[in-house]
């Protein structure tokens, strides 16, 4: 997603894609169909609509100002990025547990790994206390489906002042609660189920390495791509190759590992 | 509670809090003043498009909503240069240096023909899509007249920070847009890019 060279795009696109639907299943293909396609859809018809720079000038548009081929591919290329920022998102959210990252940088940056954490558990929570809240006014006869539409939404304010206060009181008994605990204080030790092992160290080093190789393909121009004004850049050669390659292994590289941890333990079954 | 509910819940909840941003901001807008048309005599001594006084001799700006397109065909000469990039091609853009023509011309003089009461912009928009050069523009509403962004997709600020394109008829700049200038039989139309806010092509008038 870093890249603007047509091959690293859509390698990033489907690698994320590929994994999302490994993570997600039915409901990763479901999110890509309603919202990252019209969106993508969107992305694309927007840009030659407002840009009208490039050489191969297709048609004009009813302002005057020419359709070019090379805005179209452009906004195809932003939407390609777009979809597989969304997309590798979706993936992080799937597979980074508040628990992993306050293991990663709870003992760095306590504060912030703590106010991130909630952070990012808000908008879950929120919406699990206001399925609550929805519940227990119903009972109470004040329910924010049924009625009038004044009716609604007078119940409906009601109910999303109850979830703020709510949510804010919550968010000071948290803190209070942790630092009773003792969050953040020095020589304070945390459980945590993960260990730093062999495996870890192997795929550290093949992240380094796949990092240091694409960086220094890009810094070196084999990764280059122009857009504008006419489209040019470098598809074939044995480097240029080799980094889309790399690339390639590094988007990859989760749902290869996941893919045999799975083969690994229906072995092991089938061998019981 | 069926599955449904709680999303029934959830929209009227967005909904009230919809309703309650639309009438904050319904509050906001009442406080605005109504009127985005330019007042008459904004500033002393320039027109409702912020356009200082026409020099003697120079043709008054016509607006392009006002103007009335007759049957009647004059021709002017037009041409479109790019020769100060030439001088300054360590300022401009590495992905454009292709683009500029080795003497400067995108488009030697020709002869173009109009319709009394059409404008430059008019002629130039023509003689761009029939020459198959590549032109963008942008209306801007607060001048009254369509932008030349690019010509030949050669952009403003392409060739430095002071560059763009500018027009002139009978080697005078305009002081207004050239969708305002409506041309006589015989005018002599040239756009040039400066990459000096007009000091390199014979114009003083922004930097003095």
């Amino acid at each position: 997603m870093f890249f603007m060279h047509p091959v690293s795009l859509l390698i990033s696109l489907i690698s994320a894609l590929t994994y999302a639907v490994y993570l997600d299943g039915s409901r990763a293909v479901r999110l890509g169909l309603t919202a990252l396609l019209p969106m993508v859809l969107l992305a694309a018809l927007v840009n030659p609509a407002f840009n009208h720079e490039g050489a191969t000038i297709l048609t004009y548009l009813p302002s005057g100002n020419p359709l070019t081929l090379e805005s179209i591919v452009y906004g195809l290329a932003a939407a390609c990025i777009l979809a597989s920022v969304l997309t590798w998102f979706s993936c992080y959210n799937a597979v980074m547990t508040s628990d992993k990252f306050v293991y990663l940088f709870g003992r760095v940056i306590p504060a912030l790994s703590l106010v991130l954490s909630m952070t990012l558990r808000f908008v879950p929570r929120f919406r699990a206390q206001l399925r609550v809240v929805s519940q227990a006014q119903a009972c109470v006869g004040r329910d924010a489906s049924t009625g009038s539409l004044l009716r609604r939404a007078r119940n409906g304010i009601t109910m999303v002042s109850i979830l703020v206060t709510w949510s804010l009181e919550n968010a000071i008994e948290t803190a209070d609660s942790m630092k009773s605990r003792g969050y953040g204080l020095p020589g304070r030790t945390a459980f945590s189920i993960y260990r730093f092992d062999d495996r870890d160290r192997a795929a550290l080093v093949w992240l380094v390495f796949c990092g240091f190789y694409i960086a220094a393909g890009w810094s070196a121009g084999g990764l280059r791509w122009r857009y504008y004004p006419t489209i040019q850049g470098t598809l074939t050669g044995a480097f240029p190759i080799s980094f889309q390659l790399v690339y390639l292994a590094l988007c990859l590289t989760p749902v290869i590992l996941n893919g045999m941890e799975d083969w690994k333990w229906k072995r092991l079954q089938s061998v019981i | 509670m069926g599955n449904k509910h709680p999303r029934r819940c959830l929209a009227a909840a967005l909904l009230a809090a919809l309703l309650l941003a639309v009438s904050l901001c319904g509050c906001q807008a009442q406080e605005a003043p109504a009127d985005a048309v330019p007042a008459p005599e904004a500033e002393a001594g320039k027109d409702p498009y912020l356009t200082d006084p026409i020099p003697e001799g120079r043709p008054a700006p016509v607006e392009p909503q006002d103007a009335e397109v007759t049957d009647a065909a004059y021709t002017c000469t037009l041409s479109i240069s790019c020769a100060t990039i030439l001088e300054h091609m360590d300022q401009l853009d590495p992905e454009k240096t292709e683009l500029v023509p080795a003497d400067g011309w995108i488009l030697q003089p020709v002869t173009a023909t109009f319709r009394q009461g059409e404008s430059v912009f008019d002629v130039l928009l023509r003689v761009c899509q029939e020459n198959k050069i590549h032109m963008e523009y942008s209306n801007t509403p607060m001048y009254n007249s369509a932008y030349i962004e690019g010509i030949g997709n050669l952009y403003e600020f392409d060739c430095g920070n002071l560059s763009g394109w500018m027009y002139k008829v009978n080697d005078w700049f305009p002081n207004y847009g050239c969708s305002r200038y409506a041309l006589q039989d015989g005018d002599v139309v040239c756009w040039v890019y400066t990459c000096d806010l007009g000091k390199d092509i014979g114009d003083n008038s922004l930097t003095s």
